[in-house]
Parts: structure tokens; C-alpha cells; sequence
């Protein structure tokens, strides 16, 4: 098989995936390549190894085994391009997430998660948390100023009785319909498990 | 200007902006398109032997002898190709029939199914291989198709054009996709409607919760 092959799987994965949506964390496939890395680097030692036992200088001479000493080092920064670039934008797909529904990872993307990730978007979360205290700004509510700071939302999940960052309690039944501050439904709007009602 | 659409177009032209950007420097590191064009197999003919390595399926040692005929992805090819070592040709998709038809009628020939990055691997060939016209073809091929992809986008239903969408490249797709949901954001604005909706990530459908 050709180098580099097991690699564009991942990079696929996250091609043909919908915009912005996450995959499950490949992790067979992901140290699959990591193997595949190591390989390269035994192969490259070892030619290096070779042309040191002939008495050759490494670093000028330029013969067969110099070049495939060249082609495990490309292959090499090449899968780690390709795992690099996997794992940046997964991250970034979290990132955006924090920012929509704050500290706790949504059931839904739970087992998506590799445990690293889970811990990424616990600390981006935090560190987000608390910027925004210490700048005492809100920053995660909707960039657009709203034209009425109330809204109609109905509640599509059952969640009982529920603080709310403005401090008031509302007991948030399933169906039910309440009118609530914009910045207090953002979140849960975002979650699903609310929906705006509009006209 | 309504904040929706306003935003709306910010988006697009920020994207726009980025594409020319990413496109002039051709490459950024964790670009996933970028990364698949340079996966993009090259047949090279090698000019040095090379040892310890896997890549010619046709030999039974791990070497390559000069003069061997392999097809490389260019990432490796690429770099094979500056220092010496193996010569680029041009990739089969570029050949001189793909030429004709699309200097006959560019709009009805399928690219996809020749190379999904038609555009993006021709501009990272055009400059190592010895076709002197590669540069002003891909231009005027795209112009062509540019034409009627984006009439079809804003005149007529999506499905109406499946065929179509099936000999679209990755890139003409992408145009063909802002076309329609700027189109959409449009209609969007002009009817209103709820402006927050559940964070795409988490799926489209929701859980029945009984």
C-alpha cells in the first residue's frame, strides 16, 4: 500500500462528513497511522545507520540510500499533516460549540468525543468562563442586539424546575410556553430544548 | 440593511476572502481540501535508484532502479521531482481528450469523476510539468462552466439538477452550494422568521423523548 494512504482516511472522514457536524473519534485508524509514523522513523534510523557503517558522510552524500532515507522523512511530516489537521478541525468544530452551549457536553456528541477532546472542551469552557468574569461581560449571547429583549419560546424537553441566569426560578414543563428574557433562552434554545415561536 | 442579511453577507464575503487568500498562497497546513489535492496520484519516472522504501508495486526488492514508471501522490512526488530524483508527466485527467471536450462543449463534460480537484491539482502541476498551455486551459474551462453553474444555482429547484451536480469538481460544487443559500438567506430575510435555532452539531433531528 501505498504511504500515506491510511492517513487520507482520516482527512476524508472529515471531508465527507456535513459541514460542522462531528464524526465518531477514529481512534483505530488514528493510531493506525501513529504505527505507520514510527515505522517510517525505524526505516529512516536504520539507512541512516547503514550509510554511518560504510563510512559515508550522512549529510552530504547523496545515493540510493539517501534518497529513501528522503522519502520516509516526507512520508513521515506528510501523516503528521494529515493527523495534525484531524484533530485541529474536530477542535474547532468544539470550540464553536462551547461558545454556543457553555460548560457541559451535550449527551448527543458524548460518545463522538476521544477523552482528550472531552478534556479540551472542559478546559475552552472554562477558560472562557472565567475571561468572562474577570472582563464581567456576557460574551457568549448573540452578537445581533435583539429587537425585544423578550421572547415566546415552548419547551420541547422536560426539565423541570430551572435556574436562570437572570436569577428568577420557572418550572419548565413539557409544551409549555413561556415568555422569557432573550439571554436567559439563548442556551437552551441552542441545546434543542426549546424552539422560538415567532408572528 | 437587516442585521440577518447583513450578517449573511459578511459571512460570504469573509469566506470569499479567505478562499482567494488560501488560493494565491495555494496551501494552508490544516486545510483539509488543500491536503486531499496533494493526494492526488502523478506518474513520474524515476532518475535515481532509491533504497529501502515500498513505493514501486511492480519490484520485488525494497528498491527502485532508474527508469522505473510509478504513480505517486504528489505529495511525495512534488518534492521527488525538485531535488531530481524522479520527473513529473502530466496526470491522465489533463490529457489531450479531456482538452477537446472541453474546448468542444465545457459545460457537459464530467470533471468530477476525473478529478474531484480538477482546478487546485492543475495550478499545483502546471508550473513542475512541461505543457505550457495548462495555465490558460484551466481558466477558460472554468470560465465556461463558472457561466452555467451559476445560472442553474439561482434559477431553477435543486433536484432539478443532479445531473449536473454529478460532473461538478469540489470547488464548482462549493460555488454551486453559495450560490443556492444565498438564495435561500434571501428569502429567509424577505419572510422572517425565528433567528436561533439548535446548534447544527447536535444533529438535525431530535431525540423523541417519551
Amino acid at each position: 500500500m501505498m504511504y500515506g494512504t491510511k492517513a487520507i482516511q482520516l482527512v476524508k472522514e472529515i471531508a465527507n462528513g456535513e459541514k460542522g457536524q462531528l464524526t465518531p473519534f477514529s481512534s483505530d485508524v488514528f493510531s493506525e497511522v501513529i504505527a505507520e509514523c514510527s515505522q517510517h522513523f525505524a526505516d529512516l534510523r536504520s539507512l541512516i545507520r547503514k550509510m554511518q557503517e560504510a563510512g559515508l558522510d550522512v549529510e552530504t552524500t547523496k545515493n540510493e540510500d539517501h534518497y529513501g532515507q528522503l522519502i520516509h522523512h516526507l512520508s513521515l511530516v506528510r501523516n503528521k499533516r494529515c493527523l495534525m489537521a484531524y484533530m485541529y478541525n474536530r477542535a474547532e468544530i468544539l470550540r464553536n460549540l462551547v461558545w454556543k452551549v457553555g460548560s457541559e457536553i451535550p449527551e448527543e456528541i458524548q460518545e463522538k468525543l476521544s477523552h482528550s477532546e472531552k478534556e479540551y472542551f472542559k478546559k475552552h469552557s472554562e477558560a472562557l468562563k472565567s475571561y468572562m468574569s474577570r472582563v464581567v461581560l456576557e460574551l457568549a449571547v448573540d452578537m445581533v442586539p435583539p429587537k425585544d429583549p423578550y421572547i415566546k419560546v415552548r419547551v420541547l424537553d422536560d426539565m423541570g424546575e430551572v435556574e436562570l441566569p437572570s436569577d428568577n426560578t420557572a418550572n419548565f414543563a413539557r409544551h409549555s410556553m413561556h415568555f422569557l428574557k432573550r439571554t436567559d433562552a439563548e442556551k437552551y434554545i441552542s441545546l434543542g430544548k426549546m424552539e422560538e415561536l415567532t408572528g | 440593511m437587516d442585521p440577518l442579511l447583513q450578517e449573511t453577507v459578511l459571512e460570504k464575503a469573509g469566506s470569499i476572502v479567505r478562499k482567494v487568500g488560501s488560493f494565491l498562497k495555494m496551501e494552508s497546513y490544516y486545510d483539509i481540501d488543500d491536503i486531499l489535492v496533494e493526494g492526488q496520484r502523478v506518474p513520474v519516472v524515476f532518475q535515481q535508484a532509491v533504497n529501502g522504501v515500498d513505493i514501486d508495486p511492480s519490484a520485488e526488492t525494497h528498491c527502485v532502479e532508474p527508469g522505473s514508471k510509478v504513480e505517486l501522490p504528489y505529495w511525495l512526488a512534488h518534492e521527488l521531482h525538485l531535488r531530481k530524483v524522479a520527473k513529473m508527466k502530466v496526470p491522465a485527467c489533463f490529457n489531450q481528450r479531456t482538452k477537446l471536450e472541453l474546448g468542444a462543449d465545457g459545460a457537459s463534460v464530467d470533471l468530477r469523476s476525473r478529478c474531484l480537484y480538477f482546478y487546485e491539482f492543475g495550478c499545483k502541476i502546471a508550473p513542475l510539468v512541461s505543457d505550457r498551455d495548462m495555465g490558460s486551459f484551466l481558466l477558460s474551462a472554468f470560465r465556461t462552466r463558472y457561466q452555467k453553474i451559476l445560472a442553474k444555482a439561482h434559477n431553477a429547484a435543486f433536484t432539478a439538477h443532479s445531473k449536473l451536480l454529478s460532473y461538478l469538481t469540489k470547488e464548482e460544487t462549493n460555488l454551486y452550494e453559495a450560490a443556492q443559500s444565498s438564495m435561500a438567506a434571501f428569502k429567509k430575510w424577505r419572510i422572517g422568521g425565528p433567528r436561533f435555532e439548535r446548534a447544527s452539531v447536535l444533529g438535525r433531528k431530535r431525540k423523541e423523548a417519551n
